[in-house]
This record gives structure tokens, sequence and C-alpha cells, in this order.
């Protein structure tokens, strides 16, 4: 027996009601705990204007983290770096899209990138948007999503 | 390619496009470029595992979150969550939310000019059981206008999000009601264009769960995806 997978439906605007309760509280760099990362990053729509309706979770072994952009279209995260791979797998939730996007962040940093399985897949002029840049503090990478337009982020098949 | 990866690269027609020009809102914010298929080998990550800790008392009763009664419909929703191959999931995480039976969401950007409700907040938790099944009591919420374009009203409806055995079994959905007019011109739910698949997105009535002198009960079953490295083959001619 096989049967058909239910329909995604957007999250509209107002997932925070019922979406909250597992989101990371508001957070920092500044305010990570010693032995985790921050990714901070802003949402862009085709306009380049802020998102700020959405939701990402970043995904790893044994790991889960859901975060609500801010009304700037910002976001902020603190996780604990995966100890098996060199990136998060990313969901992104939002008003406008009827089902999310799958996206992936990687470290700058990593030397394992030139071999990496999926970034090969994908062309190299579009690979940057997958890679989260370090800031000046230690442990914290930057790294925005563009929905489209000429650096738009990599999206995979989901 | 394999055949089989570009039977999986296919829109399954029971999922919406990104872009659906209707949906306003899609236009700006549905990705342009072609998707990228992952390896096989790097697309089986278990999700999250939820105990029943993390669900309180009230979680799934959303008439009884505060200190009255909210005005409206007393609705009893169930149903059961099972994957592709038809095995139910047990203990899997739904989380849905919704507005009041005025149509009114309590939340700081509506602005719709329906009344809060100061006995209904319009969220809930709840995990399945053993066989899949869940159940939570609310009540019927209200439909309300948005900007979509010229008098545009959403259909009354819940939000379901879902966690499954894996990322890819990730959904979040909504759940409409029976007889609802508003349905034909919703173009969130007619983005997907399967009607048989669209119209799974409607509850059924359902009268062995409906209580007598308490509540009307609706059955929404909700089938998962599974894990991308089994399914497709076994139904292939």
């Amino acid at each position: 027996m096989k049967l058909i997978s239910t329909g995604s439906q957007t999250v509209g605007p107002f997932f925070s009601i019922g979406l909250s309760g597992l989101c990371q509280q508001p957070c920092s760099p500044e305010s990570a705990p010693s032995g985790t990362i921050s990714i901070t990053g802003r949402l862009f729509d085709g306009d380049q204007k802020p998102i700020p309706d959405a939701v990402l979770e970043f995904w790893s072994r044994g790991q889960f983290v859901r975060m609500a952009a801010n009304d700037d279209g910002s976001f902020a995260a603190n996780l604990r770096r995966p100890a098996d791979a060199n990136h998060f797998e990313v969901l992104i939730f939002m008003r406008g899209l009827l089902r999310p996007v799958f996206t992936r962040v990687y470290f700058h940093e990593a030397n394992a990138l030139a071999s990496d399985e999926c970034l090969q897949q994908v062309p190299p002029d579009r690979r940057t948007t997958l890679i989260a840049q370090p800031a000046k503090a230690g442990g914290h990478f930057i790294w925005d999503v563009r929905m489209q337009g000429e650096n738009e982020t990599v999206f995979f098949d989901f | 390619m394999s055949e089989s990866s570009r039977v999986r690269n296919a829109l399954l027609p029971s999922q919406p496009p990104y872009l659906y020009p209707a949906y306003v809102s899609s236009q700006k914010r549905a990705p342009t470029k072609p998707l990228i298929a992952l390896p096989d080998s790097l697309a089986n990550l278990k999700g999250p595992v939820f105990g029943h800790d993390f669900i309180r008392p009230a979680d799934h009763n959303l008439t009884k979150q505060h200190s009255g009664e909210p005005l409206g419909e007393r609705i009893i929703v169930n149903g059961q969550v099972v994957d592709e191959a038809g095995h139910p999931l047990r203990g899997a995480l739904i989380e849905i939310w919704q507005a009041n039976s005025s149509g009114r969401y309590k939340h700081k950007n509506d602005n719709h000019a329906a009344p809060l409700d100061p006995n209904f907040t319009g969220c809930g938790r709840v995990l399945t059981d053993n066989e899949g099944h869940y159940s939570f009591v609310s009540i019927k919420p209200g439909a309300y206008p948005w900007r979509n374009h010229e008098n545009a009203w959403r259909p009354a409806h819940i939000h379901f999000s879902l966690f499954g055995a894996g990322i890819l079994s990730r959904l979040v959905t909504q759940m409409y009601f029976p007889g609802d007019p508003l349905l034909l011109f919703d173009p969130i739910f007619k983005s997907i264009q399967d009607t048989a698949a669209r119209a799974r997105l409607i509850a059924t009535f359902d009268w062995t769960t409906t209580k007598p002198e308490f509540a009307i009960g609706f059955r929404f079953d909700i089938v998962l995806r599974g894990d991308r490295a089994t399914p497709m083959e076994t139904n292939r001619p």
C-alpha cells in the first residue's frame, strides 16, 4: 500500500501562536553559552525587503533548534556545532511559502568543503550562498538568506 | 540521474508549488532557481523526539486554558497519523494554532476588527498515541478577511505542524471544515492541484466522536512522507 502524503499549506503570518513554544528564546552571539556557536543573519524577499514573518529550523544529528525571525527580518540562533557534519540542515517556513524551503548552512573555515558531496551538486557560483562567514568574534557566523534574485540562496529538493 | 531520482524530484501531486501567483505573497518569496537534488545518503536525518513531559495538561484542550470558557461552537478534532505505507506513527508531536470563533488571532499583527476572546489563545500541542491517534478539544474558528485580492476571505481552518520520523516527514498544513463555500475562492487551498489531495485537507463530520450535549466531532487523518530512501520503488510498474 502506498498512501499519498498530506498536502502542505503555508504557516501564514500568525504562526508564532502555535510554534513559539518550541522556539529558542531570543538570543545573541554575546549570550551564547560556552561550547556553542551563533548563527545570525537576515532574510530577504525578491524585492530585497527583509522578511519578518519567517521561522527557521536548524537540524543536525541529535539537535533541533527553532528560531523565529525578528520584525526587521533578522534572526539569531545559538547552537552546538555538529560533531559529525560541517553544516546544519535548515527548514524555513514563512507566509508566502506554501511548503517550506530546505537548505543548508556550512561553516566557512571547514577544510572539507571542497570535497563535500552535497556542495559538488551545486553550481560553483552559487555555493557561497550556503556558507556562513565567520564574524570578528569567535564562534559567531553570519548567514543571510535570499529567497530570489541574483544571489538567491540554494534550496534543495524536498 | 537515476530513474528513482527523477521520480523523486517531480513535484508530488499532493503538494503545492512554491510559486502560485494567485497567492500573492508567493510571488516575491518562492524560489526561482531550480532545486538541487541531495544525494540519498545525506537526506535521512532523524527528527527530534518529544516526551510526554513536554505536553501540559490543557495543551490538548483549547477551551480549558483560561478561567472561563471561550465563545463558539465546541469541537473535538481527532484522527490518525500514518506514514505512506499506512503504518501508524506514535509519539508524533502535533502543534496546532487557530483564530477564535470571531475569526481573530491572538497575535499583535492581526488587526481584523473582530473581538478577541479573553478565554481563548488558540494554540495547543498533542502527541499521537501508540496507534497514531490524536484528539483535541477546541472551538470552531471563524473565517476572516485578508488582503490577497478583492473581498478575500480565508475559509475557517486550523493550522497543523507535525514531526514524523525524520526531516523529510516534517509537515505544516491546514485543516478545513466540510461545506465551507469559501474554499472555492481560496488560493491557498487551491494551490494543491490534485483535487482529491486537496479534498483530503477537509475534515469530515464524525458522528462517532460527537459527544451528545457537548461537542461536534471532526475527523482529520494525516499521511506523512517516509524515509526517501525506501518508499518510491515498491509502487512502480
